[in-house]
């Protein structure tokens, strides 16, 4: 009887209960409770945070587990049969789809066709605060590394302050795959900050006369050298053009870039390809987000999760997407000095990725001090160029590290 | 090289290379809007003729002959507008 009772036991997830395993059901909980009641980015972070609560039942076997149980000898790799066999099916999708770095590309193809590239196409010059905000990535890779992190996990930890999730998700599969949970978690989570961390930057850094500089009466006083005549032509040509120019100077970002740019001409077509451009927008990326997240999240068991390195992930990436935002409110302060067509500065804090939100806090912030200025269309020009400023940041990390 | 010296290079390498491509789209996008506008200016549409003019004398007549019916006799087309 003893012993029904001791192999009962043992088949339950009681056997191989710990503190650290409810502590993960903890901020499972927490996590799930910021996506559904709070919607906090809640498309990614429910399935990251249910991953991460199917990771953490003791015997569950839907944990991933660390890179070194697939390796074999001369460099070579378990075949998805037997990580399925062994490991689950769990491992199954992280090592086809994670490992591989297939979804981050599949995700900014539906971003791509999701994209308009319309408002960045009309006020070209603002593309620049896109590049002056990318300056938080490449601080905290420095400041990280006094604090213990590798040069890769560092520069993995920096990628955060690019504001962009699958921008992150890529860089540190390929850089420190050991980190890919908490890099995750910490980007998606400030993502969904960005209501709460630019009006806070912004507040720090910007004047009232500043706040209330209104874009369109210096669009009135100065205006733009060229009128886009046909803005369908320019539209289709420039994602080709984009994206070949890209693939010449910075290879390593073609995946990323490439996709993004690829969605957005199928959307920019038209009618002819809008089929394709409804799949990657609907079935696909909805489908690559739920597997991202879910295999994401089952990165994040207690022996990897619950070690100082995710406390300096947290504070390291708050500080990297502080200092991009504020990298594009002073360059936009620098470039206010010589010229007499001002820029708002709320124009430089959304060179961040973090697509269309970041816009949205900046025009209300903005609308605030003078219910006439709405610079929406302004902030979205420096937003996109944003997103391909950390795709090419993250291009030159993984060139250069990898 | 010590890793912070290699951040260090990074950091200059990275940010040349982001602000440096966004200058090439800048110019490129320039480029761009001036070759569409000289050679891809927008098709101006040129509204057809409407064919049903043509059979607008029918249409009229239809229209006379059915409110003729309805009102028995006593209704007048005075205008007939296209909604």
């Amino acid at each position: 009887m003893e012993e029904i009772l001791s192999k009962l036991y043992n088949m339950t997830a009681f056997s191989g209960m710990s503190w650290q395993v409810v502590l993960m059901w903890v901020i499972a909980f927490i996590l799930l409770y910021l996506g559904i009641k709070k919607e906090y980015e809640p498309l990614l972070l429910v399935p990251i945070a249910f991953g991460l609560l199917l990771a953490n039942f003791p015997g569950g076997g839907m944990g991933i587990v660390p890179a070194e149980n697939i390796v074999l000898e001369g460099e070579r790799y378990k075949n998805l049969f037997e990580i399925a066999n062994e490991y689950g099916i769990m491992n199954y999708l992280y090592y086809s789809l994670i490992k591989t770095g297939l979804l981050p590309p599949v995700i900014f193809m539906g971003v791509g066709a999701l994209t308009d590239f319309g408002p960045m196409l009309r006020n070209l010059k603002l593309s620049l605060f896109g590049a002056a905000a990318q300056i938080g990535i490449f601080t905290v890779l420095i400041v990280s590394l006094l604090f213990g992190f590798t040069l890769k996990e560092a520069a993995s930890l920096g990628i955060i302050g690019g504001a962009d999730g699958p921008t992150a998700i890529y860089t540190t599969i390929k850089l420190a795959p050991h980190l890919l949970g908490p890099i995750a978690i910490a980007a998606y989570s400030y993502m969904a900050l960005v209501p709460v961390i630019i009006p806070l930057v912004a507040n720090m850094f910007m004047t009232k006369k500043e706040f209330k500089i209104n874009m369109r009466e210096m669009d009135k006083l100065y205006p733009p050298k060229y009128q886009i005549k046909n803005l369908r032509a320019v539209k289709i040509i420039f994602p080709i053009v984009l994206g070949s120019v890209t693939a010449i100077f910075v290879p390593s970002a073609v995946p990323l870039v490439g996709m993004l740019l690829f969605g957005n001409l199928v959307k920019e077509i038209g009618a002819a390809t809008l089929r394709l451009s409804e799949a990657a927008t609907g079935a696909i990326l909805n489908t690559a987000t739920i597997f991202l997240g879910l295999t994401v999240g089952a990165t994040m068991t207690a022996d990897v999760f619950l070690s100082p390195k995710t406390l300096g992930i947290v504070v390291g990436g708050f500080i990297a997407f502080a200092i991009s935002i504020a990298g594009g409110i002073l360059a936009v302060k620098i470039h206010n000095i010589f010229t007499k067509k001002k820029i708002n500065p709320l124009v430089g804090a959304t060179g961040l990725s973090a697509v269309p939100m970041a816009s949205r806090v900046a025009n209300e912030m903005a609308l605030k001090y003078d219910p006439t200025n709405h610079i929406l269309q302004y902030c979205m020009a420096s937003n996109i160029s944003g997103v391909i400023g950390s795709a090419v940041a993250a291009g030159v990390l993984i060139s250069m590290l990898s | 090289m010590s890793p912070l010296n290699e951040a260090l290079i990074i950091t200059v390498v990275g940010m040349v290379t982001v602000f440096f491509i966004l200058f090439l789209i800048i110019f490129v996008g320039n480029l761009l809007i001036r070759f569409c506008n000289k050679y891809l200016p927008e098709e101006v549409r040129v509204k057809k003729s409407d064919k049903s003019d043509d059979r607008a004398p029918q249409i009229h007549r239809a229209i006379e002959a059915a409110i003729d019916v309805f009102t028995k006799g006593k209704g007048k087309v005075t205008n007939i507008r296209k909604l």
